[in-house]
């Protein structure tokens, strides 16, 4: 129990880490950034609304005099009722409402394309080690090429080659803008048909890191005294790979998720931009290039907190395969 | 382990500091050929092509003899950009590099060795930077600075910043390790500063692991420099692969099909991060010698067929034959040299002799355990069986030799092995002995037979749904004993199976061994270094010295008349009743 407990623990420290940095940044930062705020909110003929100065104030900074421990308690109490102004890029949007319509796209990306690519990376290292000395090994280079490409890059290549070469799919958007976003199979359809070619960037360029590291675990495990045990009892070589072998092996690739899904996010960030998708990352981006402060700010710890979940939900799943974890320190 | 006389030990080649070097193979070959000539290209570059800046055309110009790479949008020259950009990513790329290894080194390292509450704090600390992440980050603080203060060494401090965490995890586990050795142990003891510890003790041991973090360092600086950059954020008036690729993109290269714009910058990361990870290939090798491939393959089955000894009719269940194994190499190394032995059934052999004399491998030979470069290259090893008469193991098809393991003759291996699978229950690793085995037993009698044999051992079956963490080091031995009586084998090879463990519970374990055998009959190969146990325990003994039986005969002519001196010095070498220590053992010295 203490395993599970030490976890939510680290990540409310994380969390409170986060949510402080997002604090302190603008406030160490020069500029003035709610001033440029104010002064866009007017050009978009908006009369100076005390509240939504005040709003901005908690969270950029503010040249009054009041202390610094008051201003931070009025931020965290705007964070838990999800305050965090009005976004100026999408004027008169909140920013929590522009944040809502936006994040379900990214989830739904970046989570169908990570999970596709961790399942298919492990597969593959599981077997790549486990026939070590074949001609598979070969294949172990030429992921590295993989990895080490800018994602970015490969999604202006695939829209090159599959999108404006072939035609094969759509170069930009999430979905088809002639249709009504809901729950009905054509707008689905339309959805999944634009989000093939981000998905794929993102798939292939993280899959090599999942396969690699599989890879050297799985060849580490083979090595190991219980798979020798595991022949000696006359085990057929499948239920060796797997229950003895490839069942220890992902355990390392599963702790380390959580460097993976900081690149896998920054890479999508990036992605996003690219195939104007309609997600976190583009808004992101929107908000830094029009100093939208408040929605930037926010978007930031929407994506961090959801990698930490993301991350915790690893950790309890890790906390279930690893009985070592269970008991004792 | 008493480790007699070390230089009897075959001498691996490439021991000590070779294994540093890197060795030179395929994968480093390309991955310095690719990381020089980007770099060469990078710092040369510039000064061969022209003003990457200079319009002197109408602007997305395919390649051609004018400009070799095309041109841009504003009529610039693509390669002449290529060049300058190059050299400015990989600039950044190695101030990154360099910033965050001296953070992973501070926070890791320093840490590690603090101990105690500054490891905790600063292992916190970099825990949590590690979880949020990084590049959201990276925007936010950059867009905060204004474009005109955002010069190189600002996006270079907070690429940094934002890029250590995961080194230092990496490194601060390392550091744990070694710090517990020995050599350093005996440092801090003797009062050196820590200071020199680290710089002395621990940081050379980490070298290999710091290159390949810094390596990791330089490819996520350039792929996150470049990924800022594309975004508009990166460093002002600064001209990196990044800003290419965003004047690429914002000048609508994919729209009018200028792939010769956007094509190369990426390729040139790309190529310049495998570089790096090939490079790296050979850094994890050193750190890591398991993933190091054989250097040629090992043919298989090579082994000259003296075919399956005759059965005897005395009663013999195994005998072996002039068995030779051979560990293939540059220098083979011949482990076990011409041994002859034969096994009798319901009987004990005991097989002594020191730790590198060749018994562990002999016994890995004769269930076909041993792995290359290990082979065996002579002899027979035959198998009575009850039912089946003459089995020749040497010369089983896998899926024959797969069905007798264990179900004929089944092994302990040492206690100190981590002999079961640290993440199935006792139960599971039992049962699955007895689905392959015999598929037909249903699943409570499997379960019920799995309780028995623990019951048989001493261990209470509420053991079963344990996992092998929660067991002491002697009941571990005693699960893997019930494990190995599941299918009531007519051999059991004990392989040291009570080295590890103090003198009490080896008792027990022994007492139990004898006691089960009496019971069910099976034949023991009992292996240890340990000759004074084994005249307790058994009816005839080998002694091996380096690869060869040197003696063999009944326990009580060994002890009475030994005529090897080599075997009077064995059984002097062990505390005897009367708690004398043998003068072996003291000067610890052979020949």
């Amino acid at each position: 129990m203490s395993y599970y407990l030490r976890k939510f623990g680290f990540y409310l420290v994380a969390l409170w880490a986060a949510v402080t940095l997002n604090f302190f940044i603008p406030r160490m930062m020069p500029g003035d950034p709610v001033d440029i705020l104010m002064a866009k909110l007017q050009q978009r003929g908006s009369g100076v609304d005390p509240s939504a100065r005040r709003a901005y104030e908690l969270l950029l900074g503010t040249h009054t005099d009041e202390p610094l421990i008051k201003q931070y308690i009025a931020y965290l109490g705007n964070l838990v009722r999800g305050d965090f102004g009005v976004s100026v890029s999408d004027f008169p949007t909140p920013v929590s409402t522009v944040i809502a319509t936006s994040l379900p796209w990214t989830v739904a990306l970046v989570g169908i394309a990570t999970v596709l690519a961790v399942l298919s990376g492990i597969v593959l290292g599981v077997f790549v080690g486990w026939r070590r000395g074949t001609w598979l090994d070969s294949l172990v280079p030429a992921t590295t090429v993989l990895s080490a490409v800018p994602y970015f890059w490969l999604a202006l290549v695939l829209v090159a080659g599959l999108g404006s070469g072939l035609g094969w799919f759509p170069l930009l958007g999430g979905y088809d803008v002639v249709l009504n976003p809901g729950w009905h199979a054509d707008f689905l359809g339309s959805a999944l048909y634009h989000g093939f070619l981000p998905a794929l960037t993102i798939v292939i360029s993280s899959i090599g890191g999942w396969l690699l590291g599989t890879r050297n675990m799985m060849v580490s495990a083979t090595a190991e005294d219980f798979v020798l045990t595991a022949r000696a009892k006359g085990l057929r070589e499948r239920r060796i790979m797997i229950w003895y072998a490839a069942r220890n092996a992902i355990l390392p690739s599963i702790a380390g998720f959580a460097i993976s899904l900081g690149f896998v996010v920054a890479g999508s960030i990036v992605t996003e931009q690219v195939f104007a998708y309609p997600g976190i990352g583009s808004k992101l981006l929107q908000a830094v290039q029009n100093n939208d402060y408040a929605l930037m700010q926010a978007i930031f710890l929407v994506i961090t907190v959801a990698v930490l979940a993301a991350n915790l939900a690893v950790d309890l799943l890790y906390g279930i395969i690893d009985p070592r974890t269970r008991t004792g320190g | 382990m008493t480790n007699l006389s070390p230089d009897m030990l075959p001498a691996e080649p490439g021991n000590g500091l070779r294994n540093l070097l890197p060795r030179w193979s395929a994968k480093l070959a390309v991955g310095s050929v690719l990381i020089l000539a980007i770099t060469l290209f990078g710092l040369a570059g510039p000064l061969l092509v022209g003003d990457p800046d200079r319009i002197d055309n109408i602007g997305l110009t395919a390649p051609g003899a004018g400009h070799l790479l095309g041109t841009t949008q504003t009529g610039q020259d693509v390669l002449a950009q290529i060049a300058y950009a190059t050299r400015g990513s990989l600039y950044i790329g190695v101030l990154v590099g360099v910033l965050a290894t001296v953070l992973s080194v501070l926070f890791g390292i320093v840490g590690a060795y603090a101990g105690r509450a500054i490891d905790e704090t600063f292992s916190l600390f970099s825990n949590v930077m590690l979880v949020i992440p990084g590049l959201p980050l990276v925007i936010v603080i950059s867009a905060f600075v204004p474009p005109e203060r955002r010069g190189t060494w600002t996006i270079a401090l907070v690429l940094a910043i934002t890029g250590w965490a995961g080194s230092a995890r990496v490194l601060r586990a390392q550091t744990l390790s070694v710090r517990g050795r020995e050599y350093v142990l005996a440092a801090r003891v003797a009062g050196e500063r820590p200071a020199r510890v680290i710089g002395v003790e621990i940081l050379p041991n980490l070298l290999p692991l710091l290159a390949s973090q810094f390596v990791f360092s330089v490819i996520a600086a350039i792929l996150a420099e470049a990924g800022l950059s594309f975004l508009g954020l990166g460093a002002s008036s600064s001209s990196t692969l990044g800003t290419m690729l965003y004047y690429a993109q914002n000048g609508f290269a994919l729209q009018r099909g200028a792939w010769w714009w956007f094509v190369p910058p990426g390729l040139i990361i790309a190529l310049f991060g495998c570089g790096l990870a090939l490079v790296n290939f050979t850094i994890d090798e050193i750190v890591n010698p398991t993933l190091r491939r054989p250097r040629r393959p090992i043919p298989t089955v090579a082994r000259p067929s003296t075919g399956p000894a005759p059965d005897t009719g005395d009663d013999v269940v195994l005998s072996l034959t002039d068995v030779s194994v051979t560990y293939q190499g540059e220098r083979p190394v011949q482990a076990v040299r011409e041994v002859s032995l034969a096994l009798r059934r319901g009987e004990i052999l005991g097989l002594a002799g020191e730790s590198g004399c060749g018994k562990t491998t002999l016994a890995y030979a004769i269930t076909r355990l041993h792995r290359p470069p290990a082979q065996v290259t002579g002899g027979s090893i035959t198998f009575h069986d009850r039912v089946e008469g003459t089995l020749d193991l040497l010369a089983l098809a896998p899926e024959q030799l797969r069905a007798v393991r264990w179900a004929k003759l089944s092994m302990v291996f040492q206690g100190a092995m981590n002999a079961l699978n640290p993440v199935l229950t006792i139960r599971a690793q039992m049962v699955d002995v007895l689905t392959t085995h015999r598929p037909a037993m249903s699943r409570a009698a499997r379960r019920a037979r799995c309780a028995e044999l623990l019951t048989l051992v001493g261990v209470d079956p509420r053991r079963l749904l344990s996992y092998p963490h929660e067991l002491s080091g002697g009941m571990r031995q005693r699960v893997m004993i019930a494990m190995a009586l599941l299918l009531d084998p007519q051999i059991v090879i004990l392989d040291e199976p009570t080295t590890a463990l103090d003198v009490l519970v080896q008792r027990g374990i022994l007492q139990e061994i004898m006691r089960l055998r009496e019971q069910l009959g099976f034949a023991v190969l009992f292996i240890t270094h340990d000759l004074p146990l084994l005249l307790e325990v058994a009816d005839r003994i080998a002694v091996m010295l380096d690869g060869r039986i040197v003696e063999y005969a009944p326990a009580e002519e060994i002890r009475d008349h030994p005529r090897q001196p080599y075997t009077r010095r064995l059984l002097d070498s062990f505390p005897s009743l009367t708690g004398e220590r043998g003068a072996f053992v003291r000067s610890g010295g052979t020949s």
